[in-house]
């Protein structure tokens, strides 16, 4: 377990009540150089982030998916969040001349499956957990269980394929409106 | 801990009945193309009569594929495309994405009027972004004219930034280092004239639109939102502060050297549209007064890096160095390596906190660059501040929670 | 209707020039403001670069009010077809200005999510080269499509597509 450092006290507990109530699960324990992480298996979510939520962290700022292929496991669903401070909430009481105590910022980082990879959705815990599961799902295929409506949000519905994953191409797999009107095949992608 | 009503999902993928009202809804598609829904947004509205019940945004009409087409190209290629999401504060997103390359590859030693310039245009963006908002809001309301004196304006800022990096948006002028190049002679007088006249115009704009009355009655009561709500809806910016809580990422997690400028975090307790707009009015004043101390720090001395491997050398001295040369060819045609890791880099963009969760894999390109859009949260509250309100209101609240597309669809 | 002599037909020339006069003198553009682009579309609006002295500042909202659809912003694939609809919309004669690199030829981006230019699906009249375009860029499209309109480009505006 990493030292804690300073203005990290809360986190580092954080990471050690999460490495002793989820066991296998957890996988690792990082202090990067912007916050403190902690990555685990998507089994452990709905734990870990109950135990986030009751450690103070009462903003979810991001749910972001990363496709490593070709190294495994391929796919990372990462969670940031904020803490708060109950001070922030009271008026008056930071003076906004002065600089306030910063809330605390923690990540999780979730491995799911490479072949289905599925993962508990957030929505019944944040209300804006439900748009970027849906991005998630539609740029990198991972399935979100739990969520109430899954379906694609950038890409329009009848579209086929996950685009950020890395064996998609950057072209896109055939265009749907080609230049002048006329059909004719994607141009060929040149690798170095 | 709390749990959010899951009814609320279900309610609106029904289209025929709501449940517990027995009288007919109708069902408009506020569509992609409208004058103001601010750029490509289409809003199911649930009508029961004048009043909504429920309103479903649909996005993805700018998808533009920004973050896959950041990852084929070099790190500092990746500059220029970066900068067309948020395309109304274009140095916002050059920023953030900058501090995290600079992050990863553990560069410290900015120089100081790098920095300074860094600071100046970045809330010269801010200030040129909120008159948009300002502008188009007010249009919105039906005050046309606030419009004209919003753009003049602006259009003063974008003859400082065409003056100095040769475009008026899309600037693309940081660069993992410092910045492309140093200002040319005569930019201070400019500026010198800009932190003049600012002030006079812009309590003119404020004299006009801060105690009218039609904007009250449009702007107070719609929209509200509870600081805990908001927090929980994971919004920030303008909007956060507008319902009273003080977070101001350039407070909080300074960079870039603001912890040495002397400015307020501007927040206003009532949480509706009125406070917002009211919050960006005060913001410009503070940016102003950002810009105003930056210019008189102003330091001398180079704009870039020291480091030959990340910036490429002086063009006079590629004619007489081998070693310049090779070093430029190298930078040209193969970019830099940046060492294996990710970063999660936030910057407070007039929207919220834009941040920027990059991830390297040791080679010249990044892996993947991840952004949180600030407005593709603030965006999704509008199924919460929706409901209740008259099709009027509606325009009002999109047009203060302030979304642009290009980050809402990247 | 010929009156002074069989090679120039009189009265239809001087119509067809009244007409072009007509047309081209109060261009009515049509809000299809996309991205980065449309705000300088809305720039040419300001008082700095006014274009209400070339008739065309009344931009309507509605496709059947107005003649000209200046495509500023790139197109995404979602969008496309909603463009089509819309072009389809306005009545006829009707113009395009393709605003911009991402408009004209897809611009900075060349990937899955944009089309490869607008002409894939419209026809176009002028192409405005700039990412964005300055607003002067855009004024001057406007001028050189009045000329084109003053000159009878869209001579036969029922057979284009």
């Amino acid at each position: 377990m990493p030292e804690a450092q300073p203005g990290r006290e809360v986190t580092a507990a954080l990471l050690t009540q999460l490495a002793q109530s989820l066991g296998p699960l957890f996988l690792e324990a990082v202090s990067a150089a912007d916050m403190d992480e902690a990555a685990i298996l998507p089994d452990g979510l709905l734990a870990a982030v109950d135990a986030v939520r009751a450690a103070g962290f009462n903003q979810l700022l991001d749910i972001g998916g990363t496709d490593h292929h070709p190294l495994t496991p391929r796919f990372e669903i990462s969670y940031h969040f904020l803490a708060f401070p109950p001070e922030y909430l009271e008026p008056g009481r930071i003076n906004s001349t002065a600089t306030p105590l910063a809330p605390a910022r923690f990540r999780l980082r979730v491995f799911p499956d490479d072949r289905d990879p599925v993962v508990p959705s957030l929505c019944g815990r944040w209300p804006n957990a439900d748009w970027p599961e849906r991005e998630a799902w539609d740029l990198f295929g991972v399935r979100f269980d739990g969520h109430p409506d899954l379906r694609r949000i950038l890409m329009p519905d009848d579209w086929e394929g996950h685009p950020l994953r890395k064996d998609y191409p950057l072209r896109g797999l055939n265009r749907r409106f080609n230049p002048g009107g006329l059909p004719g095949p994607v141009p060929p992608v040149v690798t170095k | 801990m709390s749990t959010t009503d899951l009814s609320i999902f279900a309610a609106e993928k029904d289209l025929t009945a709501y449940p517990g009202d027995e009288r007919d809804t109708l069902v408009l598609s506020m569509g992609p193309q409208h004058p103001s829904t601010h750029g490509v947004l289409r809003v199911m509205l649930r009508l029961d009569g004048e009043t909504v019940i429920s309103a479903q945004p649909e996005i993805g009409f700018l998808h533009t594929g920004i973050e896959k087409q950041a990852e084929n190209l070099f790190w500092q290629q990746a500059v220029t495309v970066v900068d067309r999401a948020d395309y109304l504060a274009p140095l916002s997103n050059s920023l953030c994405y900058v501090l995290a390359a600079e992050r990863l590859l553990g560069i410290d030693n900015i120089p100081p009027r790098a920095q300074v310039l860094r600071v100046m245009f970045t809330e010269l963006t801010r200030i040129a972004s909120h008159l948009v908002q300002l502008g188009t809001h007010a249009i919105d309301l039906g005050a046309q004219s606030i419009f004209m004196y919003a753009f003049e304006m602006r259009e003063r800022i974008l003859e400082i930034m065409e003056f100095v990096t040769g475009a008026r948006m899309h600037q693309s002028w940081f660069r993992i280092g410092g910045v492309a190049l140093d200002v040319p002679k005569g930019f201070l007088a400019k500026m010198d004239d800009f932190i003049e006249r600012f002030p006079e115009r812009l309590t003119d704009m404020r004299a006009i639109l801060e105690k009218n009355v039609i904007i009250m009655d449009r702007l107070i009561g719609v929209g509200v939102i509870s600081a805990q709500e908001a927090i929980d809806w994971g919004l920030t910016g303008p909007i956060l502060r507008g319902s009273g809580v003080p977070y101001d990422v350039r407070k909080a997690f300074p960079y870039s050297g603001y912890e040495t400028y002397d400015f307020d975090i501007c927040t206003h307790p009532a949480g509706d549209c009125y406070s917002r707009f009211i919050v960006r009015l005060d913001e410009m004043h503070q940016a102003w007064r950002i810009i105003k101390q930056a210019r008189e720090k102003f330091p001398d001395g180079p704009v870039t890096i020291d480091d030959r491997k990340i910036i490429p050398p002086p063009k006079t001295e590629i004619q007489h160095s081998m070693e310049a040369l090779i070093h430029h060819f190298k930078l040209v045609s193969s970019g830099f390596n940046v060492p294996e890791g990710h970063i999660y880099q936030p910057v407070e963009s007039p929207r919220g906190e834009l941040g920027m969760y990059v991830t390297s894999a040791g080679g010249n390109k990044p892996w993947r660059v991840r952004w949180r859009p600030p407005s593709f949260y603030n965006l999704q509250a509008l199924r919460r501040l929706a409901p209740g309100n008259l099709v009027a209101d509606i325009v009002a609240i999109i047009g203060s929670l302030d979304p642009v597309f290009g980050e809402v669809d990247r | 209707m010929e009156m002074m002599s069989p090679q120039q037909p009189f009265i239809t020339t001087k119509l067809d020039e009244f007409i072009h006069w007509a047309q081209s003198s109060a261009i009515w553009p049509m809000t299809m403001g996309l991205a980065c682009c449309a705000i300088e579309m809305m720039s040419i609006v300001s008082p700095r670069y006014d274009t209400s002295r070339f008739g065309a500042e009344v931009f309507r909202a509605s496709p059947r009010q107005s003649d000209l659809m200046i495509v500023s912003g790139r197109v995404a694939n979602k969008m496309a077809p909603i463009l089509r609809m819309l072009y389809d919309q306005m009545p006829d004669p009707k113009w395009v200005i393709s605003m911009g690199a991402c408009a004209s030829s897809g611009g900075v981006f060349d990937n899955y999510a944009i089309l490869p230019g607008v002409d894939s699906i419209l026809p176009v009249d002028i192409y405005v080269p700039g990412c964005p375009p300055s607003p002067d860029a855009l004024i001057y499209a406007l001028m050189q499509l009045r000329r084109q309109i003053e000159a009878g480009g869209k001579a036969n505006v029922l057979a284009r597509a």
